[in-house]
């Protein structure tokens, strides 16, 4: 019986440490989320390589001279002109390094060039970045999902 | 039957023959004609440009670095900046006239700078924009063997006024005549006559290109004939347009050491340090002017004979009426404006060159590298290439005055790249480096001392259920056999140091602590550190190559250091960005690579280490304030004897490596402290790298330890010191003796969450 109180004590206790670690960005690391703990709407991430690049397109820089390049990186991956988009994104990165939406499009772009490894490693690189949100974080386990 | 040749008979013969040789000579010059000019026309070197610089609002930017960079793009000075190449600094406001590049066009900028930062930039209108690109200094080309340079031009490219200037002093008739002018071959015949002597010529723009593609400059009545016949063949096959074209492409203008400067594109650029386009009226006028003499009228070489020439230029034009009149008293008293020899296409840093040249040479064969005019774009930053070649001359010097004469021979070679990327920013081979030759960057394989040692600390701190920061080792003596000898490492100080934290072994670069971490993590496990940090050769199993014995290029070595410096992501080292065709797209590019080998927190670790290097280690001596804004560390090395001078260091975006020693591998009275560090404290005093931001370890819990025993302490304890520990390894033991100063590890949300899912999976 005592053993019994102590697992449904130890249970509240830590169902309500989760809700508070959830709620602290900064204790969710590159392995701590699944993603497939997440709503159907992250599957669909995961299966629909156009709803995921549809969402990272939305991921705007904090800095607007890096959004612009961004734009461009953008219109340029669209057009299928990966070399081009790539160029744009490390001209943003030697602007700053610390924008998780360009790490992003990074990753999106090796996962669309077919460069898996590389796609993780920059997901994983992004995951470092102290200022990113929730989404975004989100969003590149969805590229370390997508490479295994 | 006899023949009987009549006098006409004979005369008629030798007409037909006549006929036939010239007939062949026509149909020969003609192929030669088409041939030249339907080909390719010209033989253009690959160019190669280090990288263009991005303004952007909200991007750091240093004053004097940006003052660097536009004096080595020749821009001047002006209190009142009105044309392409002129500038002005006042307090926080830099205005600059662009000349223009790629997407970037030419143009009037306010750039204003708020705490280091670039807080606006707005164009003439004042209109706010986001990002402005200065042009990329021209560094090398990849030359034919004659050695021809030139830029191509389009007949859009061409301004009106190089057109008119050219007809007005040229050929005045050129639209109106077929290759060759009558009017003047008589002019000229008869004033040569007259003088006994070749005193003018009478050459069309047709003939003088007819010269030029397939002549000598030998002035005989046959080359004469020949160079009428190429013009007239080469007005008969092409328009007028093409003719001028290719005349404004091929003109001779200078010779620049070994390289011949063609065509006014390369002409522009070598002189004035700009496009074409950019030229104002009097310079145009200096360069056509050159064409009578390109010796005699060189403005470098004489000034005065090119000011002469050029204001005679400016006459006939004013006398055309192509320039107003109103101007030309003005455009007579400009300086003659002539940039100066950095701004000039020769390989001006050859270690560099070296490095893109061995990238290039993967992809392209040599004769489409010295033809095809691909345009090479790289990472190099001059601004930092500039520095680093400096400070090492300057250290060399400084170590000369310091131990005498016996360093006079002593050489160098220097890194600089950009940690994340792997670009490779600056790199010199030699103690000398605008000198050819031996490119010690990447070919002197040298012991690189106690630089091997973090490869070892990082194996075991990346077995981080056995080791941590404050893991004891033990620095007594030590006596193995090893290829059937004794071996007995000595520490530099020739002191044994007990039982010490694994940190303070590697800051202080213990060597009997290292050896014996090395023997207890085995060979096996060194190797595998190895080959994630990028070494691809096999480790020699004898217990020196734990302080110090391992050999490695300058380069092999900051390969290495670059993975370290990235949290653990490894970036091969590339000096190219991308090249371009002739008609400006990419033809190849060198993407940004990455690849996760180690995972950050034991490389969080060991760069903490490489910090207290700099705070209280070998490389002591920066303020602590500049050690935490450029999260420093680094690590110095010296070799058997001290032939070897090596540090390693990160500060900011960058990592630099820095090696001094003799070629003949003759003992130095240098340490990694007393000659390499020199090298590298001094180009980082010089270029002052920004401040980064910190990356974020979730993973990691900083906690009061001793000094000496690794044990927890506290902030008021003394010898204490914050330690980072991948959580869950950190120590919890508070001894006796600091049971009223240590502060007990708070544990956190992942410590108790761990142990509850440890109750859960036990229960």
């Amino acid at each position: 019986m005592n053993n019994f109180r102590l697992i449904i004590f130890l249970s509240v206790v830590f169902v309500l440490l989760s809700c508070a670690s959830n709620q602290n960005n900064k204790y969710i690391t590159s392995d701590s989320i699944s993603v497939e703990e997440f709503s159907s709407s992250v599957e669909l991430l995961v299966s629909d390589i156009n709803f995921l690049e549809d969402e990272i397109f939305k991921i705007n820089a904090k800095n607007p001279s890096v959004q612009r390049i961004l734009v461009n990186s953008d219109a340029y991956l669209k057009a299928g002109k990966l070399i081009q988009a790539n160029s744009e994104l490390e001209r943003a990165l030697r602007i700053t390094k610390k924008e998780g939406a360009i790490y992003l499009r990074l990753a999106h772009l090796r996962l669309v060039q077919g460069l898996l490894d590389e796609s993780k490693s920059f997901a994983s690189r992004a995951l470092l970045i102290n200022e990113i949100s929730s989404w975004e974080r989100l969003l590149l386990n969805v590229y370390l999902k997508s490479s295994t | 039957m006899k023949i009987k040749f009549t006098l006409g008979s004979l005369a008629l013969i030798a007409l037909v023959i006549f006929f036939v040789l010239s007939a062949a000579l026509v149909a020969i010059i003609d192929s030669r004609v088409t041939n030249k000019l339907e080909g390719i026309l010209w033989t253009i070197p690959a160019k190669i440009y280090a990288r263009s610089l991005d303004i952007a609002e909200g991007s750091k930017v240093n004053k004097s670095y940006l003052i660097r960079e536009l004096d080595m793009l020749s821009y001047s000075e002006n209190e009142n900046p009105s044309k392409p190449g002129e500038f002005r600094y006042q307090k926080n406001n830099l205005k600059i006239f662009l000349r223009g590049y790629d997407d970037q066009k030419s143009g009037l900028f306010d750039i204003f700078i708020e705490e280091g930062k670039v807080s606006k930039i707005t164009n003439q209108l004042g209109i706010s924009v986001d990002i402005i690109r200065l042009e990329p200094i021209a560094i090398g080309g990849m030359y034919p063997s004659h050695m021809e340079d030139r830029i191509l031009l389009n007949w859009s490219q061409v301004p009106s006024i190089l057109i008119d200037t050219i007809l007005s002093i040229e050929d005045q008739n050129f639209f109106n005549h077929r290759g060759i002018s009558l009017r003047s071959i008589f002019r000229a015949f008869f004033t040569n006559v007259k003088a006994r002597d070749i005193e003018q010529g009478g050459s069309t723009i047709t003939q003088q290109l007819a010269k030029n593609l397939f002549f000598t400059s030998e002035q005989t009545i046959k080359r004469k004939v020949m160079e009428a016949i190429a013009a007239l063949l080469i007005e008969f096959h092409y328009s007028k347009e093409e003719i001028l074209l290719a005349y404004i492409n091929d003109v001779f203008l200078a010779q620049s050491g070994k390289r011949a400067i063609h065509g006014f594109g390369m002409g522009a650029q070598h002189f004035f340090g700009t496009s074409v386009a950019n030229l104002e009226a009097e310079q145009v006028a200096l360069l056509v002017g050159m064409l009578k003499g390109p010796s005699l009228y060189n403005p470098r070489r004489n000034p005065n004979n090119a000011t002469s020439r050029r204001n005679l230029v400016l006459d006939i034009l004013q006398k055309g009426r192509y320039i107003d009149s109103s101007l030309l008293e003005d455009y007579k008293s400009r300086p003659l404006g002539i940039v100066s020899p950095s701004f000039r296409s020769e390989t001006k840093y050859p270690a560099f060159h070296d490095l893109v040249r061995l990238e290039l040479r993967e992809n392209y064969e040599d004769s489409e590298l010295r033809t095809q005019g691909l345009k090479v774009q790289t990472n190099l930053d001059p601004v930092l290439q500039d520095s680093l070649e400096y400070n090492i001359k300057k250290t060399k010097n400084q170590l000369v005055k310091k131990y005498g004469d016996r360093l006079i021979e002593l050489e160098g070679a220097a890194i600089a790249v950009d940690i994340s990327t792997g670009e490779i920013k600056a790199v010199v081979g030699s103690s000398d480096p605008a000198k050819f030759g031996f490119n010690r960057s990447i070919n002197a394989i040298r012991p690189i001392g106690s630089l091997v040692k973090p490869f070892i600390y990082l194996t075991a701190l990346n077995k981080y259920d056995q080791y941590n920061l404050t893991t004891i080792l033990d620095d007594s003596k030590l006596s193995i056999q090893s290829g059937g000898e004794i071996w007995e490492p000595n520490n530099f100080d020739k002191k044994f140091h007990g039982k010490i934290p694994l940190h303070v072994a590697l800051w202080q670069s213990y060597n009997i602590a290292s050896a014996r971490l090395g023997l207890d993590l085995g060979y096996d496990s060194v190797q595998e550190t190895f080959n994630k940090l990028g070494i691809v050769k096999s480790i020699e199993r004898y217990p020196s190559l734990f302080i110090g014995s391992f050999e490695m290029s300058p380069f092999e070595a900051i390969q290495s250091y670059q993975v370290i410096a990235a949290d653990g992501f490894y970036s091969p080292l590339r000096s190219i960005r991308d090249i371009k065709d002739l008609k400006g797209d990419i033809d190849l590019s060198y993407p940004y690579k990455i690849e996760q080998r180690i995972r950050p927190e034991p490389v969080h670790l060991l760069k903490f280490a490489m910090k207290q290097t700099f705070i209280s280690g070998t490389a002591r001596g920066y303020p602590r304030k500049k050690i935490d804004s450029w999260e420093a560390g680094g690590k110095t090395g010296t070799s058997d004897d001290q032939r070897d001078s090596w540090f390693v260091g990160f500060a900011g975006d960058l990592l630099v490596l820095v090696w001094l020693g003799f070629d003949d591998n003759r003992p130095t009275p240098l340490t990694g402290r007393s000659g390499a560090l020199e090298v590298w404290k001094n180009f980082i005093n010089d270029i002052q790298p920004s401040s980064i931001e910190r990356n974020d370890f979730p993973r990691i819990k900083y906690i009061w330890t001793d000094k000496k025993d690794g044990l927890v302490s506290g902030e008021k304890c003394k010898n204490s010191l914050l330690v980072p520990f991948i959580i869950g390894t950190e120590p919890n033991t508070i001894p006796s003796v600091r049971s009223k100063c240590a502060t007990k590890p708070k544990r956190n949300q992942s410590d108790v969450m761990q142990k509850l899912k440890k109750v859960f999976e036990e229960g």
